[in-house]
């Protein structure tokens, strides 16, 4: 026998006592019949807590939260982590440029990397050919299209008198007015 | 609470394997469910009372955790056996009984029964203290309870599965969650502070 184990022999012996502590005569003859009645009269199906419901369908998750019950000190080491995560997250969306550019394009060759920005500015000469066509189409049916863009910097009147600098409306006047 | 109905049409599945009852209850065999009810149930209101010490809440307990079995019996993938699930439902539901109980506590014992006064080891542990075997007995009862009530909720299961129930460490693991070496080293501080708790009556001199 394990040292350890013996030292808790006269224990032992004692935590036999509980083994004799039995409910009521006649307490198990009844208790499943009353375990089916409640079961008959809906309450299985009954509405379950959101910890009830864990406990059998997802009991890892029950378990992080009681190591985070009791140890608090890696809920701080969580959430800041999360705050970590979330503050990398901005900066990243602050500066998309610097991160494809650098960020992904920095370990590839000079050749690739001039290829890749070619495929990148793809898209922008497809939209040109498209606005062009437009354009023509526009001229002959006699409309005026202007594809300059919508916002502009010259400075355009606001509700309360105030020149806006940097919006102005677009303009789909008909042409030869 | 109502005093249930008796069942009807209730055929005993006797010598029926605890898969196949398991199989039946899932398809809704309440029939086959009432079988593995009494085949565990001595085992799960005396693992609640124990880690409880009142037998009106282990037993609303105990019936609470046979029917959330029966209702999440679906979700029962078989992984590990219908007993032991079973006990692990039983387990978390007093765990958080207790922890919603928190520190008030209110004995409300069964009563020992005949073979107690008879036990060679208790006797042997009371003999010398008293002439009045029966009061002295109720007396260790009393303060051995007390004493487990002392003990935080994850040391006082861990004692009352192993020491009280006679459940392998192994299955212990398996119920409460952790692995075998926690509940190992729960089990040890555990019986040393009971030691700490009882010393009085361990060492009668």
């Amino acid at each position: 026998m394990n040292p350890s184990e013996s030292n808790f022999d006269e224990l032992k012996r004692l935590l036999k006592l509980k083994r004799h502590e039995v409910p009521p005569p006649g307490y198990f003859e009844q208790f499943s019949a009353k375990v089916l009645f409640r079961i008959r009269t809906g309450e299985a199906g009954g509405s379950h807590t959101l910890a009830e419901k864990l406990e059998v369908e997802a009991p890892w998750l029950l378990r992080v939260l009681q190591i985070f019950e009791t140890k608090p000190g890696l809920v701080g080491a969580f959430a800041t982590s999360l705050c970590l995560l979330l503050m990398l997250g901005v900066l990243a969306s602050d500066h998309p440029d610097s991160i494809s550019k650098d960020g992904i394009l920095a370990g590839l060759p000079a050749e690739s990397q001039e290829t890749d920005v070619t495929s990148l500015s793809a898209p922008t000469t497809a939209a040109a050919t498209t606005l062009a066509i437009a354009d023509a189409a526009a001229s002959e049916s006699g409309i005026a299209v202007s594809t300059n863009l919508v916002t502009s910097l010259q400075p355009t009147a606001t509700l309360f008198g105030q020149q806006n600098p940097l919006f102005q409306p677009a303009s789909f006047a008909p042409a030869g007015q | 609470m109502t005093e249930p109905a008796t069942i009807p049409d209730a055929t005993p599945p006797a010598g029926l394997l605890e898969g196949d009852l398991v199989r039946r209850a899932r398809h809704g065999d309440l029939t086959a469910y009432d079988a593995l009810v009494q085949r565990y149930q001595e085992r799960i209101y005396a693992t609640i009372y124990h880690m409880t010490a009142n037998h009106e809440d282990a037993s609303d307990l105990a019936q609470e955790s046979f029917i959330k079995a029966f209702s999440a019996l679906k979700s029962f993938k078989g992984g590990s056996s219908f007993y032991t699930w079973l006990y692990r439902i039983a387990v978390n539901k007093t765990l958080n009984f207790l922890k919603q109980r928190k520190n008030k506590y209110h004995l409300s014992l069964d009563d020992l029964d005949a073979n107690a006064e008879h036990d060679p080891d208790l006797v042997a542990l009371i003999s010398d203290k008293t002439p009045q075997r029966a009061a002295s007995l109720s007396e260790l009862q009393n303060k051995l309870n007390e004493a487990l009530l002392k003990l935080s909720e994850t040391h006082r299961t861990v004692v009352v599965l192993h020491d009280v129930q006679g459940v392998s460490h192994e299955e212990i693991a398996e119920i409460v969650g952790c692995n075998v070496g926690t509940v190992r080293s729960r089990l040890f501080y555990a019986r040393q502070q009971l030691q700490g708790y009882l010393a009085e009556y361990l060492n009668p001199t």
